[in-house]
């Protein structure tokens, strides 16, 4: 208790300390003159009484030690004078501090934005109550480990699992058109579809009205009913309070506005936002794919599946169960669900068994760590020089009484200021990073849904970045201050500098630039093989002619086609389009290669080919065209045929696949007029009637993969991208084009309507264009420190080793002998920090193209590129310093110190 | 050298403290060269060459609250800071005189205690 309320008294005394010293002197004062008053009394001289009293005073420096030790908080004080000493001898050495700083900001900063990418990409909570016991369920297959569960499937699994607390279920997010009044042309927004339970499931309360209720969600198409996006209200509405009870159209259907969404929960994707939900029970309305029954067919997975874990229920508690189940419907539908199982993932495993996004963020990540760590060896090797430089004031304090452990914490102390201001300075530069990623935002995402870059500085990266100061100052501070701690008294008083050259010192030395040459060798390789892969990507070009083309895309389910109108709107289309002036080609395509929108898969068997016995069928990516689109698009058939307009609805089905897909299935004879089924054995046959060549489909650095082509009047879809070859700018053609639609419906919007040359520059060159960016910022970083601190660690070889330089030049040394004494050490330390940063450069090369461009060997050109260059930049950096050296007159250099 | 000293003016602390309770208890209200001549015309020498280490001892009471302090005017009419006895340490005072007595008793059976006591 009363320790507690000196405790107390003194944290308020720090404030006080003056008011304090103050009353102390006063105190002795009167004290003193007292005594003296008493010593005259007593009959001493004047000066005597006085020189009697202080004597009998005692020590008045040490009471005062004393006294203040028992004032105020002695380690707050202590640290208080430390900060100020720190800041003063750095403000003393302004340059350095200011490159020391900049050197650890840009390397916090790096590292703290790459986290925010692997944040949003992986680690942040999903934004509900007690995100982590929300798991996701996917069905997996033999090359799919993250596949969806039709709503059957889902079904099953709500009603025959015990381990949750709630199943939930919910479609990608699809364009909706939408529209508020019945008259407007409809808009596309992004609609997702959930099951009734959703947001009572994952515990989010509407901010405005209510969520559905479970039997909103149980006959199909009975209730139109929609919950409003926070920002799709605020954007649509003006966040109109009275907005619920509203009636709004998707796809011309009439919903009602049950609810608004909260602004804490954006939603569970990690790019896009929904404008809205609607129940599953809706699907009619929403549906893509029109060979399917939504509510049927146990083979339409278009469910993403999560489900909140029962408290005390294990995650291989549900997943055994799951694993039942899974076997159970494999046994009781054999044609749907053959080989197939079924999977429960943590938010962490989900979110990196959805896509590949999250490797770019950890490669990233990877690269910024290496950059900081160049930062803190070269910062370390800079503190290092700074605190040999200052060995004599290091020696008189140790002299006049300082204990080491407090020397040691002094000059952390001034690492951890540095790290400190490099780390606010860091979290700045994290912002711009993050703002500049925001501004390629529209380039990242073409599409027409709403869509956000999930990174941002948030609270954890703002402690992850005080953490990565914290670090970094003691890397970076803590071996200077061990070894200037451990000065030699004697030696130390005796000289500015008691290097003494011991092999234990200079190893450390050694070490950083051995590492710093060897990281940002690594760094270099990095991104020239990212810049180089893509540029070689690019080079090798397409595949088809990309110029002179118009795309608009349709879909004419936003204002409710059934199919047979679907079919007569694509052909008017078609038709009317072909008699413009200036339309060379035109074509229809479900989708555009290159462009954002991933391809859809087809599950096939070969006709005769002997399938391995533990798979159904296998998998190519496909894509469905009218029997223009070849032509169009300039992509040659090798052999066969394309499609033409014979090959009708009523007509045998037929297929055009890739070379790539020919080669694969029948590597010795001709593919042509062979057969492949759908979907199964038993499924239906299609003659393969003709062999396109293979194009870059998804990506321009893809490696070359199978591809099949459906004609489109046997195959049909409703969502089209309509493409023109003009004869000159493809955007004259848009007005004619737009004329053609009004007059065939007036109120069917057309999206994307663009060249496809635009297209291409934003997705396939500049989006991978931002990556390499990064990339080679980082290596340009890296460079620029290394080169920074090998000169710095020449230099200052060269200046402690003036005398002795002098010496040797005035026994008759010449001038390239110094400089190759000088220059030596510098290149076996570059030397030997070349060949460990080739080793981590052939090791990330294997990471990257094991993650990204699985093109595999290594490429040679970089290599013989980077390693001269960083060889030369650093021999030079070496050089400069002892050039200096080699023309130091020998009389200045004896007199030197 | 070092540990040996320490422990020596930490007993000193303790003793010097449980005098400027006393001194105060039984005069009243005193400033600093009033308790140091008082504890020196009882203590004999304690004092004789350090009067300064008094004052840590008497801010270490005051920020305890055994003891108050306030300005005040001295004998040669000039400020002096004047400290009293505050109840807690009057109930402080009492329970260390006790543990003092206490303490010494002990001590002193121990000391006049023979070979033979403790067989």
């Amino acid at each position: 208790m009363r320790t507690l309320r000196r405790l107390l008294t003194r944290v308020g005394n720090l404030a006080t300390r003056r008011r304090q010293d103050e009353r102390l002197r006063e105190e002795i004062a009167e004290h003193i003159a007292l005594q003296t008053a008493e010593n005259l009394r007593a009959g001493l001289s004047p000066v005597e009484a006085r020189r009697q009293a202080l004597l009998k005073f005692g020590g008045v420096e040490a009471m005062k030690q004393d006294y203040r030790a028992e004032w105020g908080l002695l380690f707050v004080e202590n640290m208080i004078q430390d900060v100020r000493f720190a800041l003063r001898s750095l403000r003393r050495t302004s340059g350095l501090t200011a490159f020391v700083v900049i050197t650890l900001a840009l390397g916090i900063g790096m590292t703290s934005a790459t986290f925010s990418m692997v944040d949003g990409l992986i680690f942040r909570p999903y934004p509900v109550p007690h995100p982590s016991n929300v798991v996701t369920l996917v069905s997996t297959t033999h090359d799919n480990s993250f596949d969806y569960f039709s709503y059957r499937e889902y079904l099953d699994i709500r009603d025959k699992t015990d381990s949750y607390d709630g199943v939930i279920a919910s479609a990608d997010m699809e364009a909706v058109g939408y529209s508020a009044e019945p008259a407007a042309t409809p808009r596309i927004k992004g609609g997702m579809m959930v099951s009734g339970n959703y947001f009572h499931v994952l515990g989010v309360e509407p901010r405005l009205g209510r969520g559905f209720r479970e039997d909103e969600d149980q006959a199909p198409g009975r209730n139109a009913v929609v919950v409003l996006g926070p920002d799709f209200w605020r954007h649509e509405f003006a966040s109109d309070p009275s907005v619920v009870g509203r009636t709004i159209r998707l796809n011309g259907t009439e919903f009602t506005v049950i609810g608004v969404a909260p602004d804490s929960f954006p939603g569970m994707l990690t790019f896009g936002v929904p404008d809205f939900y609607a129940p599953l029970a809706m699907a009619r309305v929403f549906t893509t794919n029109l060979q399917k029954n939504f509510f049927e067919d146990r083979d339409d997975r278009e469910l993403n599946v999560k489900a909140r874990l029962k408290p005390g229920t294990t995650l291989d508690q549900a997943r055994n169960e799951l694993a039942m189940l899974a076997q159970n419907l494999e046994r009781e539908y054999p044609n749907v669900n053959r080989s197939r199982s079924a999977q429960v993932y943590t938010q962490f495993e989900a979110r990196t068994q959805e896509d590949d996004n999250w490797k770019f963020g950890v490669i990233f990540v990877i690269l910024a760590l290496a950059v900081l760590l160049v930062a803190c060896t070269n910062v370390a090797g800079l503190l290092l020089s700074r605190a040999r430089a200052r060995t004599r004031e290091i020696a008189v304090r140790l002299a006049l009484g300082a204990g080491r452990f407090r020397l040691i914490r002094l000059l952390l102390t001034e690492s951890l200021i540095l790290a400190s201001l490099g780390g606010l300075a860091g979290i700045a530069i994290g912002y711009g990073v993050v703002a500049w990623f925001h501004s390629k935002d529209s380039i990242v995402f073409m599409t027409e849904l709403p869509a956000a870059v999930p990174f941002r500085m948030d609270a954890r990266i703002l402690l992850a970045s005080v953490a990565l100061s914290v670090f970094s100052a003691l890397l970076c501070g803590l071996a200077p201050a061990l070894q200037s701690a451990r000065v030699d008294l004697v030696s130390g008083l005796k000289s500015a500098d008691a290097d003494v050259p011991g092999r234990k010192r200079l190893w450390g030395r050694n070490l950083l630039v051995v590492a710093q040459v060897s990281m940002s060798l690594m760094l270099l390789t990095a991104s020239f093989l990212m810049a180089r892969s893509f540029q070689h990507s690019l080079l090798d070009g397409t595949g088809f002619a990309k110029d002179r083309l118009l795309m608009v895309k349709f879909d004419p389910r936003l204002v409710q086609y059934n199919a047979a109108q679907t079919k007569q709107f694509y052909k008017l289309l078609a038709d009317r389009v072909r008699e413009v002036p200036g339309v060379q080609n035109e074509a229809l395509t479900q989708n555009i290669p290159l462009g954002q929108d991933e391809f859809y898969g087809l599950a096939f068997v070969p006709d005769a080919f002997q399938m391995p016995p533990d798979r159904e069928n296998f998998n190519s990516t496909m894509d469905t065209v009218d029997e223009g689109y070849f032509e169009t698009l300039g992509i040659p058939i090798l052999r066969g045929r394309g499609f033409l307009a014979s090959d009708t609805a009523d007509a045998s089905r037929v297929a055009v696949v890739n070379e790539r897909f020919a080669k694969h299935y029948w590597p010795a004879g001709d593919a042509v007029g062979k057969h492949i089924r759908l979907d199964s054995r038993t499924g239906t046959p299609v003659e393969i009637v003709g062999i396109a060549s293979t194009i870059k489909y998804q990506s321009t650095f893809e490696k070359p993969m199978d591809f099949v082509y459906l004609p489109l009047a046997q195959h049909p879809i409703s969502r089209m991208v309509l493409m023109l070859r003009s004869s000159g700018d493809p955007l004259k053609l848009v007005q004619p084009v737009k004329d053609i639609v009004r007059s065939l419906d007036p109120n069917l919007p057309m999206l994307q309507t663009r060249s496809y040359e635009d297209l291409y520059l934003n997705a396939a060159v500049k989006g991978p264009g931002i990556a390499i960016q990064l990339v080679g910022t980082m290596g340009l970083v890296g460079l620029l420190m290394a080169i920074a601190g090998l000169y710095g660690l020449v230099a200052y070889n060269v200046s402690r080793r003036t005398r002795e330089i002098g010496i040797r030049m005035a026994l008759g040394a010449a001038n390239s002998d110094v400089l190759r004494l000088v220059m030596g050490k510098g290149l076996v330390l570059v030397g030997i920090g070349t060949v460990i940063g080739l080793a981590m450069g052939f090791a990330v090369e294997q990471l990257m193209n094991s993650m990204l461009f699985n093109v595999g060997g290594v490429d040679i050109v970089a290599y013989i590129i980077v390693v001269p260059s960083l060889f030369l930049v650093t021999m030079l950096a070496a050089y400069v310093p002892a050039r200096r050296a080699a023309q130091i007159a020998p009389t200045q250099a004896l007199r030197y110190e | 050298m070092a540990v040996i000293m320490k422990q020596k003016t930490d007993v000193l602390q303790g003793t010097l403290a449980l005098m400027v309770l006393k001194t105060l208890d039984v005069l009243g209200t005193l400033h600093g060269y009033g308790i140091a001549r008082r504890i020196e015309q009882i203590s004999g020498d304690l004092l004789a060459v350090n009067q300064g280490t008094l004052y840590p001892v008497l801010l270490k009471l005051e920020q305890e609250g055994a003891i108050a302090s306030d300005w005040g005017a001295s004998e040669n009419n000039r400020r002096a800071r004047f400290y009293r006895l505050t109840k807690e340490g009057r109930k402080q005072l009492q329970v260390e005189t006790q543990d003092w007595e206490q303490t010494a008793a002990i001590i002193g059976r121990f000391f006049e205690a023979k070979a033979e006591d403790l067989s």
